[in-house]
């Protein structure tokens, strides 16, 4: 199962987090941390594919994570071209793979649990997180 | 439109650094910063800095963040975040644009501080998610606490490959190879030595030629490179890696003071394109200064110092400081600045091959340079890892960096460094070692070990640093592993030393046959609990 999350750190004491909050990732319920970017709550679950470019439809996903490179952009709240690395995520957020402008569900759809196909809700990973 | 004496673009070390140089004057300071955080990419940088006290050595890089966020807010600095910068103009008029809005602001004098992008290497599938810039992966595991994949090819081995490529390790990623297409590490050899004898590869002379995956990183092609950087045909190796992380140096971002008229210059030596500044940070435009790596691709210590002298410039020109008190202040910031830029990797020796000596005469270790760790046809060469009985620290630091707070650490004045910080430290075998442990843990470079040949039966121990966890407990037992990674023999833990002048690097000690007392530098739990 994925859980990119990490759980405790030689250095790091803590992680700067808000409270856990539910969003959907194209429809579908998952949870991350409020305040987190939201491509973090999605490399978190295992979600590799932010958009697909206009011309040849190739999949992008976290390049720079610092707001320079929009590989990373997505649908979010219906406004395309959000940079997730530099959003923070909010509780019911309504966060899209983007397509061009528009808004497209990956195939094959991501953050799927190999053994189960469900969707990761990020309960699994939220109770081993930090 | 609104006015302040000073606008700084920029809030990491160098920008700050500036705000309350020119604050502690009493000037009235804004910085603006687009990013939604203050500090920069300090917050980013776990792990302890080099160079002296005077520039924070042994100071991880996010306290000296915190210490420096701090320090603005106490002067009253007033720091605007998501706040970006669109240009800045004559009579030094800055365009900012906050939540949609544009606003002017002028300023008496301006310092541009708007650090560095990572430079990207262009490949056959380099666009695939999973192909991440290092400063990435430093943001998602360091800021966020996210793992950016499981196991990692790292592109670059220049300090900024070699140090992510070790917190990768930390957070728990495997991290199997490390190529650098020039035949040199082009990093410290302390951070290839702390990677080397923890299993990772290094390839000098290779490249990534190819991401392998549908929809996402599922492999990597790397191949041998000619003098001419192009890969040899029919030595592409297939990596099993899911991401590939690139650290192939900095550009600084000048944008702005080119936009501001700056005279501006083409410096390989500094990364790219730069303002032509004086000693000062003064660019060709009055009033406009620069610091940080817009100005010059170095490090987070001396952007630190930079800026301390820009600011302190700045209240000079308009009078908050007498020329003396400023010709006080800078004569003491250009003393510690010449200190960090000194040694092998200074910024003036980029790129350079030919250096074959240390300026003590000793010869660099070729496997060193080229494979990441010492391989004992250097023993008996360097004085400060020939071991003399009884505990001893055996210091593995073989090339001129600026830094000393080894012999800062040793209450017994048992590791010398001198004035110089960038000699070699030298054992005072004289003096005797109680084994406290302080220098392994004050080592940045992780390059300390103490060893005692005195535990009867044939057996001694060594001390090593040891940054991982779970951390592992007296009687585990393992394998001790040599400086390339590879078993030497059975070892079990004896002890772990941790304290807070220590600052998060215990040291673990080892039980070994005498025998290997000389070879045993790394430590691998039995059982490897570590996030499986």
């Amino acid at each position: 199962m994925i859980n990119n999350r990490i759980k405790e750190h030689p250095i790091i004491a803590g992680f700067d987090k808000g409270p856990e909050v539910k969003f959907t990732y194209d429809g579908r319920e998952a949870a991350g941390f409020e305040g987190e970017p939201i491509a973090a709550a999605l490399r978190a679950l295992g979600v590799m594919t932010h958009r697909y470019t206009v011309g040849s439809g190739e999949p992008r996903g976290i390049f720079c994570a610092i707001g320079r490179c929009t590989d990373c952009v997505m649908v979010v709240d219906g406004v395309p071209n959000v940079r997730t690395c530099m959003t923070p995520l909010r509780a019911g957020m309504d966060v899209r793979t983007q397509a061009g402008l528009a808004a497209k569900t990956p195939t094959p759809f991501e953050g799927l649990d190999p053994e189960t196909g469900a969707f990761l809700s990020a309960e699994a990973v939220s109770d081993e997180a930090i | 439109m609104k006015r302040y004496e000073v606008i700084v673009i920029g809030a990491g070390p160098a920008g700050l650094s500036a705000a309350c140089a020119a604050a502690e004057a009493g000037l009235e300071t804004v910085v603006f910063d687009e990013n939604a955080r203050p500090g920069g990419q300090l917050f980013k940088q776990i792990h302890k800095f080099f160079g002296s006290r005077e520039h924070q050595a042994r100071v991880r890089g996010v306290r000296i963040g915190e210490n420096l966020l701090k320090r603005a807010d106490e002067l009253g600095v007033k720091t605007v975040l998501g706040a970006t910068v669109l240009g800045v103009y004559e009579q030094k008029e800055v365009a900012v644009r906050t939540e949609g809005e544009v606003r002017s602001y002028r300023g008496d004098a301006i310092v541009i501080a708007t650090g560095a992008s990572e430079n990207m290497l262009t490949f056959d599938g380099w666009t695939l998610p999973g192909v991440i810039g290092a400063g990435a992966a430093q943001t998602l595991m360091n800021m966020h606490g996210v793992r950016p994949g499981a196991r990692v090819l790292m592109v670059g081995s220049g300090n900024v490959g070699l140090v992510v490529s070790f917190q990768l390790l930390q957070a728990g990623c495997e991290v199997p190879i490390v190529v650098d297409a020039a035949p040199r590490i082009g990093g410290y050899g302390v951070h290839a030595s702390k990677l080397a004898r923890a299993g990772v590869e290094f390839r000098t002379s290779h490249t990534v030629v190819k991401a392998i995956g549908a929809g996402r990183v599922e492999g990597a092609v790397i191949a041998e490179v000619d003098g001419s950087f192009a890969p040899i045909p029919g030595t592409e190796e297939t990596i099993d890696v899911d991401t590939i992380c690139i650290a192939v140096g900095l550009s600084p971002m000048s944008q702005l003071a080119d936009n501001a008229g700056c005279e501006m210059e083409y410096d390989s030596a500094k990364g790219g394109y730069v303002p032509t500044l004086n000693d000062e940070g003064l660019s060709s435009v009055p009033g406009i200064y620069c610091a940080g790596d817009m100005a010059g691709i170095e490090e987070a210590s001396s952007a630190m110092i930079q800026g301390s002298i820009a600011g302190a410039a700045i209240a000079r020109d308009l009078g908050y400081l007498t020329p003396d008190e400023f010709g006080e202040r800078a004569e003491r910031w250009r003393r510690s600045l010449d200190g960090i830029r000194s040694g092998m990797f200074a910024p003036g020796m980029k790129g350079r091959t030919d250096i074959t000596n240390t300026d003590e005469g000793y010869p660099l270790s070729a496997s060193l340079l080229a494979r990441g760790f010492l391989d004992g046809a250097d023993d008996g060469i360097f004085p400060s890892m020939i071991y003399s009985g009884g505990m001893r620290p055996i210091i593995e630091c073989t090339q001129n960096i600026p830094c000393d707070p080894c012999q800062d650490a040793c209450p017994r004045g048992c590791i010398v460094v001198g004035e110089d910080i960038t000699d070699l430290p030298r054992l005072d075998i004289g003096k005797k070692c109680t084994g406290c442990a302080l220098c392994v843990g004050a080592c940045s470079g992780q390059a300390i070990f103490l060893i005692d040949d005195s535990l009867g039966d044939g057996y001694g121990t060594v001390g090593l640093p040891y940054e991982f966890l779970p951390l592992p407990s007296p009687g585990d037992p393992g394998k001790a592993l040599g400086r390339d990674g590879e078993v030497v023999c059975d070892a079990s833990v004896v002890e772990v030393r941790d304290s807070k002048a220590m600052d998060k690097t215990p040291m673990l000690v080892m039980k070994v046959p005498v025998s290997a007392l000389g070879r045993a530098r790394f430590f691998r739990p039995a059982e490897n609990k570590n996030y499986a």
